[in-house]
């Protein structure tokens, strides 16, 4: 009776429970999540007090810090955070989806895709194209690259084994055509593709902050609404046929939205790896299994994880200011690890 | 009723974000450059056009050929970005290079470092800079090569954005005076022998490479060298990955530069003692030169250049003016 609390629409019409204990974890991300995005911001090449951070960002910040604020981290903190939530969203989705837990948005191929579509425009279009378009390449790489891997596994519907067999194939394949393309380049061009493959918010601008954040507030509250159909899916695909979801469709839908937010990911911040992985899996830890606190939890934990490796890329060898997809695995397998173990005692105690 | 409130929390997530990001959007633009009465210069360069007033004192150079340029105008930047081999700077440049601070790496140098510095003029490459060019003019006024190997444009456009084009017209002279002198010694010296014909190799860890018209090769090529017939693509060169591909590399003359590192020197010994590096012209005629990579393939400025040509002057044991 005290675990949970029920919380109910006026005419009764819409009700769900929430655990306590689940509610004040994610209260506590949340809470996490907005006192890292300040310290993150106040640490760079000069610190800046977090008072100053947060007048900054309420729009009564001093002139002082105006270009270092405004211009260079605060779109760079608020990129990296919307790509961690994206990335550990879409991670969430497709593990469900395909009930494996090693599920991650490579494995759809996006990452792979993207790649190709960014080493393409890299090696044919850069200099001639502006680099604003490098996103688009990507995002459309991912997008085909998912279709070929969809409709290659569709035999009367698609099933999730199928879905990955598949899905690693291409995606090695695109891993050799990238490779492939790299060898015949030149070594500037090169430079450039490696960068893009690590992943980094180097750069990062308002501009491409608002291209990116509308498709996170629409595609998580998306994936939030469409909660009880996962969690009934989660019992297989027989029960939930019984059940009267019309399976196929859903799981396009779930994987057409994963596919979007890693995409979007990807576009704007290169190969970031592990996160997709990783996140919901430290958020299952914390919050078990129902989908909907999960997607929050995920979501949050994404984000922290990829704000802590940027701000560890762009201020631990200063004044050098390194890729941040050299240290998302370094932050997050640890604390990972620790979950493992720490379950682990839990259960033999 | 207090028990609604973390959920009341998680609704307000997404409003919460949209309202901060409204409030961050909206900043304003950087200062108005005060009036001045100097003399201001339109420069145009790989991304635009560029105002710059005056005579700039405190410049930021982003790419190593640009730092090598500045020292050649006798100008030490405030800020350099790190060297790829002996670093943080090559050795060649570290005298004149004393003050200069590193800004971080040429692909991502750190932009918070930049500002810091208050620099008065950025030398960029689009090459490298493209993404951040903005927020480079934002800083200081930014002038950018297409390219980072292209020497000469380097020193004309560092000419004019640091108002010294006498000095730049100079420099550029001066580099076509010694080709020239170089020409007519080794002419005199080899007679029929030139031109050579030369392939500029390069060791890695797990392959080889021809460059063909890279920084070496453009000056190899301006001082007479002439490349193998199937070397005469206009691209950066080929990657060998198949030591059958060793003839591809014959010529009179080979250059070889390659980094210290032990895997780099076991694929050097692997390749050089396959059967077909003996058959090759430069290996048959003792034509084969250990070059520093530093001069040859990093240094890529108007200084590099002259070092570089100094090192044939002395390989050829020609006489300098």
């Amino acid at each position: 009776m005290d675990k949970y609390v029920t919380l109910r629409s006026k005419t009764g019409s819409f009700s769900f429970q929430v655990e306590k204990r689940a509610a004040l974890i994610l209260g506590g991300l949340f809470l996490c999540s907005l006192l890292l995005f300040v310290i993150c911001t106040s640490l760079g090449s000069s610190y800046i007090p977090p008072l100053a951070v947060v007048q900054q960002f309420l729009g009564i910040g001093e002139k002082e810090y105006e270009f270092i604020l405004h211009v260079l981290r605060l779109p760079r903190v608020t990129m990296a955070y919307f790509v961690g939530a994206a990335l550990g969203v879409s991670g969430l989705i497709l593990q469900r989806v395909i009930r494996n837990p090693l599920g991650s948005p490579d494995i759809v191929g996006v990452t792979g895709g993207a790649s190709g579509g960014a080493i393409v425009f890299i090696v044919f279009f850069m200099g001639s194209v502006s680099l604003r378009w490098l996103p688009l390449a990507a995002i459309l790489g991912a997008a085909i690259a998912t279709l070929f891997i969809y409709s290659l596994s569709w035999k009367k519907g698609v099933t999730p084994i199928r879905l990955i067999l598949i899905g690693i194939g291409i995606s090695a394949l695109m891993n050799a055509f990238v490779t492939m393309m790299i060898v015949i380049s030149e070594t500037a061009v090169t430079t450039k593709a490696y960068l893009w493959l690590t992943g980094s918010f180097y750069g990062t601008n308002w501009e491409d902050v608002s291209l990116m954040v509308p498709w996170i507030v629409i595609l998580i509250p998306l994936a939030l609404l469409l909660t009880g159909i996962v969690n009934v899916k989660e019992l297989g695909d027989d029960v939930a046929l019984g059940l009267g979801v019309r399976v196929q469709w859903y799981r396009f839908i779930l994987i057409a939205i994963s596919v979007g937010l890693a995409g979007v990911a990807v576009a704007f911040a290169g190969g970031i790896g592990f996160v997709g992985l990783i996140a919901p899996h430290v958020a299952r830890m914390l919050l078990g299994r129902s989908f909907a606190r999960l997607v929050l939890g995920s979501a949050m934990i994404g984000g922290l994880i990829v704000i802590l490796a940027d701000t560890i890329a762009r201020t631990a060898f200063l004044p050098l200011d390194i890729p941040a997809g050299v240290f998302t695995a370094g932050i997050g397998a640890p604390f990972f690890i620790y979950l493992l173990y720490r379950n682990q005692q839990r259960l033999k105690g | 009723m207090h028990t609604y409130k973390p959920l009341r929390m998680f609704a307000l997530i997404p409003l919460l974000f949209t309202v901060l990001l409204t409030a961050c959007s909206g900043g304003n633009e950087a200062s108005v450059a005060e009036e001045t009465k100097k003399e201001t210069r339109e420069i145009k360069h790989a991304m635009g056009t560029t105002t710059i007033e005056g005579t700039p004192k405190r410049v930021v150079t982003l790419y190593q050929g640009a730092t090598d340029t500045a020292v050649a105008f006798g100008i030490q930047p405030v800020g350099v970005v790190e060297s790829w081999l002996e670093k943080p700077m090559y050795k060649y440049l570290r005298e004149d290079l004393k003050e200069a601070e590193i800004v971080g790496l040429e692909t991502q140098p750190n932009l918070e470092e930049i500002a810091k510095l208050n620099p008065d003029l950025i030398v960029a490459s689009k090459l490298r800079h493209e993404e951040v060019y903005e927020k480079l003019s934002q800083i200081a006024p930014t002038v950018a090569t297409d390219t980072v190997y292209e020497f000469k444009d380097t020193v004309q456009l560092m000419g004019k954005a640091m108002n010294q084009e006498e000095k730049a017209e100079k420099i550029l002279a001066d580099w076509d005076k010694r080709v020239s002198d170089f020409k007519t010694k080794i002419q005199k010296k080899l007679g029929d022998e030139w031109p050579m014909e030369v392939s500029i190799l390069n060791f890695r860890a797990d392959h080889a490479r021809i460059y063909f018209d890279s920084f070496a090769g453009s000056i190899l090529k301006e001082v007479g060298f002439t490349r193998p017939e199937n070397q005469q693509s206009n691209d950066w060169g080929i990657k060998l990955t198949d030591k059958e591909s060793i003839t591809e590399m014959n010529a009179d003359v080979f250059y070889i530069f390659m980094s210290d590192e032990k895997a780099v020197e076991k694929t050097y010994n692997e390749w050089t003692s396959h059967p077909l590096w003996k058959n090759l012209d430069a290996v048959k005629n003792d034509q084969v030169s250990r070059v520093d990579e530093v001069i040859w393939n990093m240094g890529g400025g108007i200084k590099a250049a002259n070092l570089l040509l100094d090192d044939l002057y002395d390989r050829f044991e020609l006489e300098q003016e």
